[in-house]
């Protein structure tokens, strides 16, 4: 439990201690998510702002006025505006695959990563990560397709049965099952991806292979701490749109927008968080010593070479 | 064991225990039931006629012009879903003609892949499935073994299959048979049928699913003679039934463990040595009947006080349901008053209301004094779709029940006349704009939903055509339904809303135990309004114009425009003359006069009147100040407009609401993104 601690409060700390990664990707996932939404709300604009029906949807939200909307021929299709938004939604993705290393790096880092050294590890990663997302991917899909696949099942035979809210109860079971699985192998491929950029690691099946040894050697710390940051995103989600209904008065734009982009804001910490605590592991078990051998004594100075033992530091010594 | 083989044991355990969870529970719904004995079935006797019976109706006399009396004694076999039966039928010729064939619905035999029903249903679509492929569980059947005619001796051999509406052989879903003696005008016949009828798993209201069973349209019903011929449609895909009134004697024999459920009064229960028993019903005054059982309803029972006397509310709820069974008697009740007091009083004794079983297409249907709802194990109370479904069904007591139209010919009568009739019912009980959904600070009236029920079909069908005629049942649901609704709520805007409740209730009055036609209503509110309406009810109901108003421009501008000077335009100069132009547009083929309100900025509004003739018109005006917004329909009564938009056009832009729509899109796209990178890298 100690251990447990340690994880998610050394991963809390390098959250915390690096936050300004968590407000470029909160910023980046903003100007995305404005860039998809910019045909939708075009689409939106075109309809409501000479129309006096627009009151209904501003004074409240009568979901009549939203059907009609989107049933005119003007607005055009929803495809218009859902593929643009589907579209920078895996744009933020590709994003966050990309300069996700510099923030590993940063992470482990003792001090402030200078700007160079995070797009230097950004850079040096990039093929790494995608050949870490492929593998990633492969597994992930397909155990989810077999996990999915036999919820299916189970979704489909529950209805035989005259206990009418077996279906449900299968139905979130399931859920609870195929979440618990695919955060394990999440972990696996955040700890290799902690291995590849911190050990500069070039052959990517090693950083798997280590990821995967000590994910299973470690299972039950790691799979509780990312459970419980999990457990907090969902409350972040649930007190966010709470707030937004109960504080918010229906004209009010600017609170809405706000309260959601705070709860947006908020809701990305977790997965930093758990960032933190795969780079925590990291430096406290999958680090290996390497002694580097003494350099030759500079001509003409008396200070003997130091030799370099990485440590694994305790996540309280390592620094902003 | 260590930690970890308890995590990777976990998933692992939960898939099998929760694949023999479902396994039992499987089993255990789909486990095949005890069989009842087949019970004697029986035979009237004596000198032909229809009682007189009033055990079923708070009325000492017969409230209608008894036509039929069906004696039915039925043994349900639970485990082939199949029903044996006798079945004694008398009828009273009152056609003023001798009668020499009679036609029958076997409307079960709807249920097979290659009658009208399912060939209709394929194309055209259906309210359950779409018959992409044929299961055998799909199949329903309706089988006369022999039929008997009093005096005539055995008739089976003449019985064959007809098509009145189509050319399909394949159809059975209507029989016929020659007698070979007329039957006298004023003179009774008593038919002698036995019969065999098996329920596929639940269509269109009717059979079973798991361990429940809903009886509809399952016997052997007579056409009704109508207009100098008999009528007697195949069932369709979009069409629902016609019949007689007359009274009901039926014998049901179930498993001792089912409870159940019917139309009329439960007139008797004796327990088998076959651990079967035997309930029987009584039903006067009524023009059909249903049934259901399940081994697992609870019932509550309670009692509503009519005008006509006191009306026991039986409701059989699904287990899971429990919590909700208070919110089906209140709004069984609220309808019962609104009913009685703005369209007439309910004459019957009892009104059964099922919850169906949960998944099965037996939801949302009405049969005399017997209705189903539509519910959820979850179902927060600020969605309010039992409220909906059960008063929908409630008021087709009175538009289907009592005032009992073809719903084959004008399905508008019952479906569409009752919809306008809960749009005003739930609007009263649940408000005008929150009567289905009030939740989150999310709304949705009833009457808004059945506007936009038509507006996506407005062009395809008139109201006034046989259900079976309609381009696709969207349409059939769109127009029958939404349009009428929508209609109706309009034509209070032209005959006021007092002048349109009491046409209603003049046309309930007049016309409750008979079988009126479309003019009859349309007259009934002529008179009562004391118009002459042809020009809306041609437009509305007998064709199918659009109606899209629309403001086409606003413009202001200074009356001495020529001697601005560079800047003064858009100075606020409140001295300043304006001339400012309106312009309207009817932009499609219904014309109907509508009220314009303009507001200037200086806060005055002038009310226009157009008669809407012209393609398009406009209105000047020249003021101290500029136009700021024109509104065609400024007291939103005219429901039949295709686009709502542009009844208004405001000369300055006011963005908030696509501000606000855009807000949502924006944090459904960073959600979405957020979701996907966390799992994915």
């Amino acid at each position: 439990m100690a251990e447990h601690r340690g994880l998610l409060g050394g991963g809390w700390e390098r959250m915390r201690h690096n936050k300004r990664y968590v407000v470029w990707f909160y910023g980046l996932n903003l100007a995305l998510a404005w860039l998809g939404a910019a045909a939708f709300g075009n689409q939106a604009h075109e309809i409501l702002d000479h129309s006096l029906q627009a009151n209904r949807l501003v004074h409240g939200f009568d979901i009549g006025v939203l059907i009609e909307m989107f049933a005119r021929p003007e607005f055009g299709s929803t495809m218009a505006a859902e593929a643009p938004a589907a579209h920078f939604a895996l744009l933020f993705l590709i994003a966050t695959a990309l300069f996700l290393p510099g923030v590993l790096q940063g992470y482990a880092s003792t001090f402030r990563l200078p700007r160079d050294d995070f797009f230097r590890a950004c850079g040096r990663n990039l093929w790494r990560f995608i050949r870490l997302m492929i593998v990633a991917g492969i597994v992930m899909g397909a155990v989810a397709a077999a996990l999915f696949g036999i919820h299916g099942l189970l979704e489909k035979k529950a209805p035989e049965s005259t206990n009418e809210l077996l279906l449900f109860e299968v139905r979130v079971a399931g859920l609870v099952v195929i979440f618990l699985v695919m955060t394990g192998l999440r972990i696996w491929f955040d700890l290799a991806q902690a291995d590849v950029v911190l050990s500069d690691q070039r052959a990517v099946r090693r950083s798997i292979g280590s990821g995967f040894r000590h994910a299973w050697r470690d299972l039950g710390s790691l799979l509780g701490s990312y459970v419980l940051i999990t457990i907090v995103a969902a409350i972040v989600l649930v007190a966010g749109l709470w707030a937004w209904m109960k504080f918010v008065p229906p004209a009010s734009v600017l609170g809405a927008v706000l309260v959601s982009q705070l709860t947006l804001l908020l809701l990305l910490m977790p997965r930093f968080w758990q960032r933190g605590v795969a780079v925590t592991y990291y430096l406290q078990n999958m680090v290996e010593p390497i002694a580097v051998q003494p350099l030759t004594p500079v001509p003409g100075t008396s200070d003997p070479a130091p030799v370099v033992v990485i440590p694994s530091a305790p996540p309280e010594t390592q620094g902003a | 064991m260590k930690i970890r083989w308890m995590i990777v044991f976990f998933p692992v355990v939960s898939v099998i225990v929760l694949s023999l969870v479902v396994q039992q529970h499987a089993a255990k719904g789909a486990a095949p039931q005890r069989t009842a004995s087949v019970a004697s079935p029986s035979v009237s006797s004596g000198a032909l006629t229809i009682p007189d019976t009033t055990l079923a109706i708070n009325s000492t006399l017969p409230m209608s012009q008894r036509v039929v009396h069906y004696e039915i004694d039925a043994k349900y076999d639970a485990s082939n879903h199949t029903v044996d039966a006798t079945e004694v039928l008398t009828y009273h010729n009152l056609t003023g003609q001798a009668l020499d064939h009679f036609p029958f619905h076997l409307y079960q035999n709807a249920f097979q892949p290659n009658s009208t029903f399912v060939r209709e249903a394929k194309v055209a679509g259906n309210r359950d499935t779409g018959y992409e492929k044929w299961e055998s569980k799909e199949y329903g059947s309706e089988d006369i073994k022999s039929l008997e005619v009093v005096g005539q001796g055995d008739l089976t051999s003449k019985l064959q299959y007809i098509q009145p509406d189509d050319a399909n052989k394949d159809d059975k879903t209507v029989a016929d048979v020659q007698l070979s003696k007329p039957i006298a005008p004023g003179a009774y016949v008593q038919f002698k049928i036995t019969f065999q009828t098996k329920f596929p798993e639940t269509q269109a209201r009717s059979g079973w699913k798991r361990d429940f069973v809903l009886g509809g349209q399952w016997f052997p019903k007579v056409g009704v003679w109508w207009h100098g011929a008999w009528n007697c449609h195949q069932y369709h895909a979009m069409t629902e039934f016609f019949a007689d009134f007359g009274v009901y004697d039926v014998k049901l024999t179930v498993p001792q463990f089912e409870v159940v459920g019917a139309s009329g009064v439960r007139v008797g229960e004796v327990n088998n040595p076959d651990n079967t028993k035997t309930v029987a019903y009584h039903g006067d005054d009524i023009h059909d009947f249903a049934w259901t059982a399940s081994p697992r309803y609870k019932v509550k029972e309670a009692t509503y006080q009519g005008q006509m006397g006191p009306v026991q509310m039986r409701i059989l709820m699904q287990p899971a349901h429990g919590s909700q069974a208070e919110r089906h008697e209140n709004i069984l009740r609220e309808s019962l008053e609104h009913f009685e007091s703005w369209y007439g009083p309910y004459p019957y004794k009892t009104i059964t209301l099922v919850d169906p079983e949960p998944d099965s297409a037996a939801g949302g249907m009405e049969y005399p004094t017997f209705i189903t709802g539509d519910t959820n194990w979850f179902m927060p109370k600020g969605l309010a779709l039992p409220e909906l479904v059960v008063e929908h069904e409630f008021g087709h007591q009175y538009w289907y029940g009592m005032v009992a139209t073809n719903e084959f010919e004008d399905a508008w009568m019952d479906e569409g006349i009752n919809s306008y009739t809960e749009v005003k019912v739930l609007d009263s009980i649940l408000g005008k704009n929150t009567s289905i959904l009030n939740l989150a600070g999310a709304t949705l009236g009833e009457r808004e939903e059945q506007r936009l029920g038509y507006i996506g079909v407005a062009d395809l069908d008139p109201i006034a055509q046989k259900a079976y005629d309609y381009y696709s049942y969207n349409s059939y649901g769109g127009i029958t339904y939404g349009k009428t609704a929508s209609v109706l709520l309009t034509l209070e805007s032209i005959i006021g809303e007092d002048t349109m409740a009491q046409a209603m209730h003049v046309y309930f009055m007049k016309y409750r135990f008979t079988h009126p036609t479309k003019e009859d209503f349309l007259k009934t509110i002529e008179e009562v309004s004391g118009k002459d309406l042809r020009w809306y009810f041609n437009q509305a109901f007998y064709g199918s114009p659009v109606m899209d108003y629309k403001v086409l421009k606003v413009e202001s501008f200074p009356v001495n425009w020529y001697e601005d000077k560079k800047g003064s335009r858009d100075k606020d100069d409140k001295n300043t003359v304006h001339r400012s132009y309106v312009w309207l547009q009817r932009m499609e083929d219904f014309v109907i006069p509508v009220d314009v309100e303009v507001k200037f900025d200086n806060g005055e509004k002038v009310r226009e009147h157009w008669d809407g003739v012209s393609r398009w018109t406009k209105f000047i005006y020249e003021k101290k100040a500029k136009v700021e917004s024109a509104e065609i329909d400024p007291d939103h009564k005219i429901q039949v407009d295709r686009n709502d938009f542009n009844n208004s056009y405001t000369a300055e832009e006011h963005p908030k609401a696509g501000y606000k729509l855009t807000n949502y899109w924006v944090f459904i796209t960073q959600l979405l993104g957020q979701v996907v990178a966390w799992w994915a890298v």
